[in-house]
């Protein structure tokens, strides 16, 4: 393959080539309530050219059909010739690498029968069934891969990786009357078969919490303290600011280069964060990026000073910053785009109860069902919270959406506990429709000394 | 390529005996795309690929499979294998059977060059550019061809063309950050009067946007624009599918033939319409298209059924089936036709923000965007989301954009009366149809 490659490339009369490769086998099986939904395998496979020349834009070539290579790489030769730029694309220097990277497939999915896997989220399953008689539905999903990647470039990188991921998610739906309410579990990992073995107590706590929900008040709209589980502040610092430290926002943007000037004040002194796409064993991890630049720990607020942000090699040379290693394609159909990997607000110090223990009313937003945001405007809906009463962890309630405005936000964190964690989670992060591409978040208990909370809703 | 889906169920039959059914779709899809990022014409990209999804039968237990490399030997141990673990179900492949009449590909779609595109995509950057606004546009034309074949003898073919035109334009004042974006797809390159539209809509919501005013609170009136309406809409489609009703989560299971939504509130879903992208022949299982309406003045008429679940549910397919070249068929809409059967209540001339209903509203919001659409418990009808683009209504005029402002209510319970229908009615992606007068909204500011 990897001679294929470099045929290809040497035929290129493009000042700049990048070919990627990509074959994946991908199995998965999804039970609904006690039945089957599916159980599948799949194979896929397919190249991404790229190619630049001087004066002129980007040309690109996806394909499903391999060898369509050569011709792919002149029509992308085609493509960059006919988009004319008074400016040239400038792409920031990164030294040419050669690397082989097989990583730990964790006991290879591949070795493992659709059945086996079967048998096993089918006991996930079953572990959310058996937990109340309310629980009427359930989504139980397993999904794993393994994907061989080969990408070159016409300065000399060269790579190969084979990479595993592995994914199970869990909905339990509890019904009581006219209520529905639903608890998720989630995981998701750069990581093979082995993994996924020993993971039923997730699955029962979901479907506990969402019977639990059944009973829980809807929480009563309005201004209140806030404590974010480390999962939604993971889900926070991802959606609120990380999205905006991506440089594809901000590069050829003045006045939005002016909002994110490095060394603006985000957040007071105890507020650090950054995104870590070398952190061991994640899901967002990859030791290069697909333009073949390492990866990296990279700090985008420290001490609550704005001091970095998120490149490809085309916005670090725009902005005369150096790559950081976050262009990513969710496939070989898609582009290189500024991306996360494993996002993170920095561990602060102290205790959860340190943080809640001198609030009078204020509400802990637990784990989430979702989160957007517009720029500077986000939501998110928590999974489930909890209200804090006289310092104390009082009732369940519900319907817990908090909203708000990123830079009142972030100024308003005034308290981080020492207790982080990454979240190890499914699903993925969609932008410019790319979806879904896998990154990881982490944090420790959060405090948000004001915000709003939304959830009362009216007739309802 | 016919082909290939004749060879493979072929295949299938040699290798597992007779009483193997089998159907299969077959997809190929060249996509031509540019991309102009702030207001320069940055890429130009094509995409081919193609790809045979195939779902067999083996002792009344379907499985799936499939792949986009070529190896049908592999993909049929695959769809066994995934056979073996399948549940029963009595699924009956249809058979051939005439199909209508709808035109999917257009020559000027299929020919246009790459200049074209990059005209068309100019000419909106040069249209939009103003000072301290910055513009992308992006153009993307389909070229599709599907087949789909099955052991009963039921086939359909057809070729389509696609083209969709985005285009959004930032201003960044300070610490706002204001984003208006509008877009259009259709089967067909846009004429003059749809891209006069596209900037005619752009810049009619940007200028209203310019000045910031505080949000209204209350219970009030709230006119949905056609792209607003999304999130008092979805859990009404969600509820209207026939895999939520089989799944026992929706509000609507029950209530065929019931009064549920204002009189006047109807939802049609039509495949058969000329130039629409979603518009084709024939489902992806096989089933000929056909009009289903699903809510007929205000009654609950019909949900949309794929194979699968119309023989769970005991009922015939719509003609709804849905399915990628790996995936499982699910149910799925066409295009979305929302309407009271009688043109807008609105005053004025079509087209203006609000459809002519914001007369008489006192004090009430314009909702064009909202933050969080589909996330949560939608199919409860329930929702609460924070407003991206929303506009203030002072005594029957927009006076203009709010910002920290939040919206919610209760789809069910908004849509039972609906107090005004506007005279914009267009196309929202695959939904057609007109901005809303609500009443009793929740809004809450901040």
């Amino acid at each position: 393959m990897k001679d294929r490659l470099s045929d290809a490339l040497r035929a290129s009369r493009a000042d700049y080539t990048e070919i990627r490769l990509e074959r994946t086998w991908r199995s998965a099986v999804t039970f609904r309530g006690r039945r089957l939904e599916s159980a599948t395998a799949l194979e896929d496979q397919g190249g991404f050219v790229r190619v630049l020349n001087r004066g002129c834009g980007w040309g690109i070539a996806a394909f499903t059909s391999l060898d369509q290579l050569p011709a792919m790489v002149g029509r992308a030769n085609e493509l960059s010739r006919a988009v004319r730029l008074e400016q040239p694309i400038r792409l920031a220097d990164v030294p040419p690498h050669q690397a082989d990277a097989v990583l730990d497939l964790d006991g290879d999915v591949r070795g493992i029968s659709l059945s086996d896997k079967k048998r096993l989220i089918e006991a996930y399953n079953a572990e959310m069934l058996a937990v109340d008689p309310r629980v009427v539905d359930t989504v139980a999903s397993y999904q794993d891969e393994v994907s061989e990647y080969w990408y070159v470039n016409s300065e000399g990188t060269a790579l190969y990786e084979l990479r595993p991921e592995i994914t199970l998610s869990g909905t339990a739906m509890a019904r009581r009357n006219g209520t529905i309410e639903k608890g998720l579990e989630s995981i998701g990992l750069r990581r093979g078969w082995n993994s996924a073995q020993d993971k039923a107590r997730g699955f029962k706590e979901a479907a506990q919490r969402a019977a639990e929900l059944l009973e829980a008040p809807g929480v009563k709209g309005g201004t209140y303290p806030v404590i974010l589980d480390p999962e939604l502040a993971g889900v926070f610092i991802h959606e609120a600011f990380g999205h905006l430290s991506e440089a594809d926002f901000i590069y050829e943007n003045p006045q939005a280069r002016e909002m994110m000037t490095l060394g603006r004040r985000f957040g007071r002194p105890i507020l650090n964060a950054g995104d870590n796409g070398a952190a061991a064993g994640l899901r967002g991890t990859l030791p290069y990026d697909d333009e073949g630049t390492p990866t990296q720990d990279t700090p985008l607020i420290t001490e609550g000073v704005l001091v970095g942000r998120l490149h490809s090699r085309e916005t670090a040379a725009a902005l005369g910053e150096k790559p950081t290693g976050n262009a990513r394609a969710t496939s070989f159909r898609h582009p290189p785009i500024v991306r996360m990997t494993n996002t993170y607000i920095g561990n602060g110090q102290g205790t959860f109860e340190d943080l809640i223990k001198d609030v009078k009313l204020g509400v802990y937003a637990c784990s989430a069902f979702g989160g957007q945001t517009m720029l500077e405007n986000f939501s998110f809906t928590a999974a489930y919270g909890h209200m804090i009463r006289d310092g104390r962890v009082a009732e369940l309630v519900k319907d817990v959406v908090i909203a708000g405005n990123l830079f009142q936000t972030l100024d308003r964190i005034d308290a981080i506990a020492g207790d982080f964690r990454w979240n190890q989670m499914g699903g993925g992060c969609g932008k410019a429709g790319q979806f879904p591409l896998a990154v990881t978040e982490g944090a420790p208990h959060v405090r948000i000394a004001e915000a709003l909370v939304g959830g009362d809703v009216p007739g309802a | 390529m016919k082909n290939a889906i004749v060879q493979l169920l072929d295949r299938v039959r040699r290798q597992a005996g007779r009483a193997t059914n089998a159907d299969a779709i077959w997809r190929r899809v060249e996509r031509t795309s540019i991309a102009f990022e702030w207001g320069r014409l940055k890429s130009a990209g094509v995409n081919e690929e193609s790809g045979i999804g195939l779902r067999v039968l083996r002792e009344g237990k379907a499985g799936i499979a499939g792949s986009t490399s070529g190896d049908l030997d592999g993909l049929i141990a695959r769809a066994f294998e995934s056979a073996d673990l399948g549940e029963t179900v009595e699924l009956t492949f249809p058979s051939r059977a005439a199909l209508p009449g709808v035109p999917t590909e257009y020559a000027a779609a299929r020919d246009a060059s790459l200049e074209a595109l990059i005209t068309i995509g100019r000419e909106l950057i040069e249209r939009l550019a103003r000072d301290g606004v910055q513009v992308n546009v992006s153009l993307e034309r389909e070229l599709g061809e599907t087949e789909i074949g099955n052991s009963a003898g039921g086939e359909g073919a057809y070729r389509a063309t696609g083209v969709g035109v985005s285009a959004d334009v930032w201003r960044v004042s300070g610490d706002d950050v204001l984003a208006i974006s509008e877009s259009l797809e259709g089967g067909d390159l846009p004429d003059r009067a749809a891209l006069d539209d596209i900037v005619r809509s752009i810049t009619t919501r940007l200028d209203a946007a310019l000045k910031i005013v505080e949000s209204p609170a209350g219970s009030l009136p709230v006119v949905f624009t056609p792209a607003g309406l999304s999130a008092v809409l979805l859990p009404i489609t969600q509820a209207l599918s026939g895999k939520a009703v089989l799944q026992g989560i929706s509000p609507l299971a029950s209530k065929v033939g019931e009064t549920v939504f204002d009189p006047a509130f109807s939802i049609t879903d039509n495949p058969l319409l000329a130039g629409r992208a979603c518009s084709r022949p024939v489902d992806d299982e096989g089933v000929p298209s056909q009009i289903t309406t699903l809510v007929e003045r205000g009654v609950v008429k019909q949900f949309i059924y794929d194979l699968e679940t119309a023989v769970r549910s005991k009922t015939r397919s719509t003609g709804h089936g849905r399915r990628g070249i790996f995936s499982k068929p699910a149910p799925g809409y066409t295009n979305l036709i929302l309407g009271n059967g009688e043109g807008g209540s609105g005053k004025g001339e079509g087209g203006g923000l609000g459809g002519g209903l914001l007369d008489g509203i006192r004090d009430g919001l314009l909702v064009d965007d909202l933050i969080g659409v589909g996330q949560g418990n939608v199919i409860s009808g329930a929702f609460s989301h924070p407003v991206a683009l929303a506009y203030r209504i002072s005594n029957g005029a927009i006076t203009g954009r709010v910002k920290d402002a939040a919206v919610a209510g209760n789809a069910y319970d908004l849509l039972k009366r609906i107090a005004g229908w506007g005279n914009d009615a267009r196309w929202y992606g695959s939904r057609f149809g007109p901005s809303l007068l609500l009443e009793g909204v929740s809004v809450a500011g901040r």
